[in-house]
């Protein structure tokens, strides 16, 4: 998608258009996010002589003229009151700012009189609801006033009721934090919207002269709502109208929880830049992976080379794609080019928590804390610091603190779910978990912590719920699958168990494999697959063993034994350090992640103690059976290991002495 | 700033890490530990090395020591530099060693994982020995036992690394690399391949990987700020715990020592506290001792009522009665007596109110002392009863005191009540009785810094006896031996008692030498340097008077006698009131020396003064009489003079008081008895020791002599041994005379002489001594005017 000069200069007065615009309704991220996007576009040639150009007008616009002339002649009279409302907003005084353009007697007429307004014309509805109002207003009808001027004072009434919202929470995790404070704004601001909107909609559902901002409001407090189809018709309709609102786009990306909502999605929106960017960017929020992404990153890139948020973006995707190593250099090299920026840092410090790259882990740390020690990001990658320290306390009330900057921020409910699993407080981890799930139903993470913290408890059913959640989040997950397989074995579920395993290994060979991923059989292409998790592996055996399917058990104990020597099964395995397992869920909370990690990281596992039990069944299985040469082998191996060497030691006399009655050995 | 923790803390750990691992070569291992042991203890370095004196210089030092090793990485060069390592290349240093250690720690994570790892360095509980199922003998190599000091100082580090903050922690690092960097000149010398990035691991790889050089420099900037680019470091680390040593170190030594902090001590210890946010309520403390000692009573004032408004709230009421008796100190220095006098007793009243025995105690013994000095602001107390006469009060004190164990004020009260016996006249056995036992106190408390206060009382005692020389010898041990632990302002008293001693003997330059040798730094304190001034002037004065310099002496005089009385310790007073009264009688204003000292004994009458005082201006009196040519009429006086200091065992007064008892026989015509009485007296008076007196006598015997030489029949043998013994005796009043340089009365004796050998027919030793005289009055008059 190489776009030409331009096109270029087209999609930069776009950009320029909606920094001025965001920032004239006060909405600083997406203005900050345009303007990033803006600087990230290579200087072209045809820039030049436009500077020189005698007639351009070199005054930047810090004002954007409406191009609807009748909102223009209200923007134009409006001017001063704007001027002072925008300055109460940029000061924070947000009921002062809304008090400019809808002062609380007007807005208390237009809500209260709503209940007996069945949608009549607009017309009427001023004059009927006229006698009813209190006094001083005079009428319940809207004020007239210029859509930016409206936004302006509905946001600002939005963002007062978030303040105070903000402000009437209890401590974290408190006692009295139940996460039930609600925005007491919504309801005013959504009649006023709704009573708008009503009065715009033409018969076929069109509204005439929006320009998109009060959709993306409306939107906005129908999502607070928890409507979300009528939410996201709302967003849709805006970035309809005006693409280049970033914000917009982000509330579409926390209403979509799966992939097939998105792709639903997709067709109902404009095909333009900011929606391909969209795209991309919901998919890693999806934590989806693969080449067709990455091709559209790098397309993108091509366009903004320099930008910071694609960048991350591209770290991301390496992320999810298990590439740890790529992700973290690519995080590094962000970090260099953009040192005074700290979004997303968090997820680079999750990163290097995986690889233990403990000084860096440090420096990222030390270096956020100089930036700005009260940003969550910032909390997160110190808190995630200690933990990596084992000083469990201290990185919970780093994350703590994260929450209490943020309280919508996600991963910092997740973390602290961790550390409350390592702190063996299973009560307010679960606690923590679930804020995490209520804010993010996407968040697998949160999901499987909560399983396995029921787990701990003992209480498998629960657990199998939320495992599953988890597996379906993210189904080429092994771990996942291997964590639901552990539940249902545990539960006694033993079929069900053995197809969620076999699930787990064929998901560790669809990371390895790249993403053609054959969906024959495991069994019936285990030789290829290469390397396979020797846990799983004894785990389907003991359960087949239980089930009396001594073929299938004898199958699995051998593979099992097998990943010993990964090297010989699969010897152009390309395993090498490149491919680290993922490790974000609770840290080092099963003593297996550790081992296992450091087992793949070797070409064969070595001996463990699952493949040296899976050794000692077969032996037995082998001296059952009469084998007593391959018993004594096994038995003999298993000497040499170090694991039950008395049983072994017992195991090989027995067999020689089997072997000795029956003549095959000489008398010593 | 930290509570604990700096980058020359890291440096210690990493010295006693050395030290563990064996890589200090036996050489150093003292040095080493002797080493860190001064830093980590707040002892001073003469406890450890006992062989040095404290002089006042050293006292100092220790702070001087911590400042400068919180400052700079130097003082461990200085110290590791001199020192081959055990193993490795030769020429290595233990300073490259110690280096390496401190490089190693390259990134904030290795900072954590230092903290971490010095626990190896301590003794494993029992429990985890069992655990590990080892035995103590087991474990190989050195290893510090948890409570000693280094242990001590080893888990403290690690406590307070854990609850650092992790911005805090990140300071401490930022601190430790900048601490660092000076050396990093030398570790390039020893492996070049170190860059420039080198102090932090993660900016140094990723200059070697990915990162550009620009990229590099923004991050190092952001993250270590200007510190590593600009030489001029900002800020110093410095801890509270270092900044609370120092404050405390210092108010202890102005209070033991009673002098003020030098001058560039102070000024480091000002740029320390730039730094620190945290400035401990502590400092307000030292700055009030420090305008208190420098005078300056607004400020003391000021800094005092901050100082309790601070600390007031985190240790409640409990300690308003130090306050209220600071206030009181700080009052009755400032002169302000009554004020004083009222704040004391509301000490009192708190003190009994807290049951604060220690602070009550105090207060009543400061009252004593402060009723001795002042008796009529006291005397309304008194007669109310509330305290008590003087001695029901010390003999209240002497058994609180020994109930409640403290010793310095049992010490002290019996002292008090050894002065009180001396100042009523009463039994000097008694009194010694008291001195032996506060002496037996002392030694077996181990009470040093009230040797002061003990010598000093020995050294009145002997002075009162008349045996000045066991007098000097006191004043010797004590300059010699007890000048290490006792304040500066006994320091000043005895020299300066010394001092008089040497002036009562002429020996002018040396008495002053002696006083002007006295401690720069010291002098600095507003009082001590008052009471300098004032023997300085003193001792001039004498000599000025003397030399019959009394131009000069009317100079000094006026500037001596325009501080008010109740600024001046009552025996300064005394002494400068008595040399005015010399200073008179020299002029020749009879009338004016007699009123003063009407004016005197009047000033005397009111109260329980010491009777010495008294007897000695009853003699003054007597002397004016005799100047006035009217001894008889100050006989009752002389005789009452000698019996009252006959009573009092006031030998020097007694033999002053035969010298005048003499003077009026021999007016009377009774020479025969007079020259009885002195030559009875004379023999002990020069044991004395002090010419002046002396001379006097011999010149009164001499009197006597030619009295009983003018009854012997002319040119019988009689009166030429009398006018021979007259002769022997004015020849050593006036060698006495010359001792102490006084013109006026070696001429007088010059011309006694003369007009004796006139009587005795010797015309040619006559003439001599005319010629004497008249080149005698000349070099007086050259030092009159000098």
């Amino acid at each position: 998608m190489s776009l030409n000069e331009h096109d270029l200069s087209q999609l930069r007065a776009a950009l320029q258009d909606a920094v001025v615009k965001c920032s004239e309704r006060c909405l600083y991220q997406s203005a900050k996010w345009a303007a990033e996007l803006l600087d990230a576009i290579p200087a072209t040639s045809h820039d030049a002589p436009q500077l020189n150009d005698p007639g351009a007008d070199h005054m930047p616009a810090v004002f954007s003229p409406n191009p609807d002339p009748d909102e223009a002649r209200l923007e134009a009279q409006e001017f001063s009151k704007y001027l002072l409302a925008k300055s109460f907003f940029d000061c924070r005084e947000f009921d002062r700012c809304a008090a400019v353009f809808l002062p609380d007697s007007i807005l208390s007429g237009i809500i209260e009189p709503n209940q007996d307004a069945p949608g009549g014309t607009p017309n009427n509805k001023g004059n009927t609801k006229a006698g009813t109002v209190p006094l001083g207003a005079p009428s319940s009808s809207l004020p007239v006033m210029s859509q930016k001027s409206l936004f302006l004072a509905l946001y600002a009434k939005f963002m007062s009721g978030e303040k105070r919202k903000d402000e009437d929470s209890e401590m974290i995790m408190g006692p009295q934090d139940l996460g039930t404070v609600v925005n007491k704004q919504l309801l005013p601001v959504s009649r006023v919207l709704n009573r708008w909107f009503e009065e715009r909609t033409t018969e076929d559902g069109e509204v005439v002269g929006s320009q998109g901002w009060l959709e993306y409001l409306y939107g906005m407090v129908l999502a607070k709502e928890k409507n979300e189809e009528k939410a996201m018709d709302y967003f849709i309709r805006s970035v309809h109208v005006f693409p280049m609102n970033w914000g917009c786009w982000l509330e579409m990306t926390s209403l979509i929880s799966r992939i097939e909502d998105l792709n639903r999605i997709s067709r109902h929106l404009p095909q333009n830049i900011v929606s391909y960017i969209f795209h991309v960017h919901t998919s890693l929020e999806l934590h989806q992976q693969g080449p067709g992404l990455a091709n559209s990153l790098d397309q993108l890139l091509g366009i903004f080379p320099s930008s910071s948020f694609l960048l991350t973006c591209n770290a991301l995707l390496s992320y999810h794609a298990k590439d740890l190593v790529a992700a973290e250099q690519l995080f590094s090299r962000l970090l260099s080019l953009h040192p005074h920026r700290l979004d997303s840092l968090d997820h680079y410090s999750n990163i290097l928590y995986v690889m233990e790259y403990r000084p860096k882990l440090a420096f990222l740390a030390h270096l956020c804390s100089t930036i700005d020690k009260f940003r969550p990001e910032s909390c997160i990658v110190i808190g995630n610091y200690y933990s990596l320290l084992s000083m469990h306390e201290k990185a919970v009330q780093y994350f703590r603190r994260a929450l209490t900057l943020d309280r919508t921020c996600l991963s910092a409910w997740t973390l602290m779910g961790h550390e409350f699993v390592e702190l063996k407080n299973t009560h307010a981890a679960i606690e923590s978990y679930r804020r995490a799930v209520d804010v993010n139903r996407r968040d697998y993470r949160a999901w499987y912590g909560l399983g396995q913290t029921y787990e701990v408890l003992e209480m498998h059913t629960y657990s199998l719920w939320y495992y599953k959640k988890a597996a379906g989040l993210r189904p080429w997950d092994a771990k996942m699958w291997v964590a639901v397989g552990s539940c249902l074995q545990r539960m006694g579920r033993n079929q069900e168990a053995i197809k969620a395993l076999k699930r787990a290994l064929l998901a560790d060979a669809y990371y390895e494999g790249g993403d053609s991923f054959d969906s024959g059989d495991i069994l019936g292409n285990r030789g290829p697959t290469g390397h396979m998790d020797p846990e799983v592996l004894f785990q389907i055996a003991t359960m087949y063993n239980d089930l009396g399917n001594l073929g299938e058990a004898k199958a699995y104990m051998e593979l099992c034994v097998a990943q010993e020597e990964g090297d010989l099964v699969d010897p152009s395995g390309g395993l090498g350090g490149s491919v680290a397992v993922h490790k974000d869920s609770p840290a080092g909370s099963d003593d297996g992640n550790g081992e296992e990690r450091e087992r793949t990281m070797r070409e064969g596992t070595g001996v463990t103690a699952s493949t040296s039990r899976a050794r000692m069944w077969l032996a037995r299985y082998a001296m059952d059976s009469g084998d007593y040469a391959t018993a004594n082998r096994l038995a003999t191996e298993l000497t040499q290991d170090g694991f039950d060497v008395e049983e072994a030691k017992a195991l090989v006399r027995e067999a020689r002495s089997r072997m000795h009655e029956e003549g095959q050995l000489p008398s010593p | 700033m930290g509570r604990f923790l700096t980058p020359a803390k890291i440096g210690l750990l990493a010295l006693v890490e050395l030290y563990v691992d064996e890589l200090v070569p036996t050489s150093a291992i003292i040095p080493v530990l002797s080493f860190i042991t001064s830093s980590l203890l707040d002892r001073e370095p003469t406890v450890l090395a006992p062989s040095c004196s404290s002089s006042p210089q050293s006292r100092w030092t220790n702070a001087e020591r911590r400042v400068s090793l919180v400052t700079s990485i130097n003082d461990f060069e200085s110290l590791l530099a001199a020192y081959p390592v055990v193993v490795g290349l030769p020429g290595r240093k233990l300073w490259d060693i110690f280096l390496e250690k401190l490089w190693d720690v390259n990134s904030l994570h290795q900072l954590h994982d230092f903290f971490d790892r010095q626990s190896h360095n301590l003794v494993m509980p029992s429990e985890q020995l069992r655990r590990l199922g080892l035995t103590e003998a087991e474990l190989q190599g050195i290893r510090i036992s948890r409570n000693s000091p280094f242990g001590t100082f080893i888990r403290r580090c690690q406590l307070e690394f854990t609850r650092l903050r992790f911005e805090d922690s990140v300071e401490l690092w930022k601190d430790f690399v900048s601490y660092r960097q000076p050396t990093l000149g030398h570790r390039q010398r020893r492996s070049p391949s170190m860059g420039r990035m080198s102090f932090d691991y993660v900016l140094d790889a990723g200059e070697q990987a990915d990162w550009d050089v620009e990229a590099v420099n923004v991050l190092a900037s952001i993250t270590y700020g200007d510190s590593l680019t600009s030489n001029s470091s900002s800020s110093l680390p410095v801890s509270t715990d270092d900044v609370e040593f120092l404050l405390e170190f210092q108010i202890d030594k102005m209070q033991t020592h009673g002098n003020r902090v030098p001058l560039d001590v102070r000024v480091r210890f000002q740029r320390l506290l730039q730094d620190s946010r945290v400035i401990p309520t502590l400092s307000h403390y030292l700055s009030f001792l420090d305008a208190w000692k420098s005078g300056d009573h607004p400020t003391a004032f000021d800094y005092l009522h901050r100082y309790f408004d601070y600390t007031m709230q985190s240790r409640e009421r409990l300690y308003y009665q130090y306050a209220l008796m600071n206030l009181a100190i700080i009052q009755a220095d400032f002169g302000s007596h009554k004020d004083a006098l009222e704040t004391m007793l509301e000490t009192v009243s708190t003190a009994r109110e807290n049951q604060d025995m220690p602070c009550l105690n105090f207060a009543l013994n400061w009252l004593f002392q402060f009723g001795r000095a002042h008796p009529r602001l006291i005397r309304d107390l008194e007669s109310d009863s509330l305290l008590g006469s003087g001695k029901e009060s010390l003999a209240y004190l002497r058994a609180k005191a020994k109930e409640t164990g403290m010793w310095p004020l049992w010490s002290s009260v019996l002292l008090s009540e050894a002065k009180l016996g001396f100042c009523d006249g009463e039994s000097v056995a008694s009194c010694v009785e008291m001195l032996v036992r506060s002496s037996q106190l002392i030694v077996t408390r181990n009470l040093k810094n009230l040797y002061g206060a003990q010598l000093t009382m020995a050294m009145a005692l002997w002075e009162r006896l008349g045996l000045a020389h066991l007098s000097a010898v006191e004043s010797e041990i004590f300059l010699r031996c007890h000048i290490g632990h006792t304040s500066f302002d006994d320091e000043l008293k005895v020299t300066a008692r010394v001092a008089m001693h040497l002036t009562e003997r002429g020996k002018y330059d040396q008495a002053l030498k002696m006083v002007e040798a006295l401690d720069e730094n010291a002098l600095r304190s507003w009082k001590a340097s008052q009471y300098w001034y004032k023997y300085r002037g003193i001792i001039k004065l004498t000599r000025d008077l003397r030399h019959d310099n009394l131009d000069a002496a009317e100079q000094l005089m006026s500037q001596l006698l325009q501080s008010k009385q109740d600024d001046m310790e009552p025996d300064v007073a005394f002494v400068i009131n008595s040399l005015h009264v010399d200073y008179l009688m020299r002029r020749g204003d009879l009338q004016a020396a007699f009123s003063k000292v009407e004016d005197m004994l009047d000033a005397l009458d009111d109260g329980k003064r010491d009777i010495a005082l008294y007897v000695h201006l009853m003699l003054l009196k007597a002397q004016l009489f005799d100047k006035a040519g009217r001894p008889q009429r100050g006989f009752t006086l002389a005789m009452r003079a000698a019996s009252t200091a006959w009573r009092a065992r006031l030998i020097p007064t007694l033999w002053q008081a035969s010298g005048a008892l003499a003077s009026i026989l021999s007016s009377l015509g009774e020479f025969d008895a007079a020259a009885q009485l002195l030559t009875a007296v004379l023999p002990r008076s020069l044991e004395y020791e002090s010419a002046a007196m002396s001379g006097q006598l011999y010149s009164h015997l001499a009197d006597a002599n030619m009295g009983l030489a003018g009854k012997a029949p002319p040119n019988s043998a009689r009166r030429t041994e009398h006018l021979t013994r007259a002769a022997s005796a004015v020849e050593k009043a006036f060698d006495s005379y010359s001792a102490i340089e006084d013109t006026k009365k070696q001429c007088e004796m010059m011309a006694k002489k003369a007009t004796i050998m006139k009587v005795a027919g010797d015309k040619a030793l006559a003439a001599d001594y005319a010629a004497a005289y008249v080149s005698l009055r000349k070099s007086a008059a050259a030092l009159a005017t000098c």
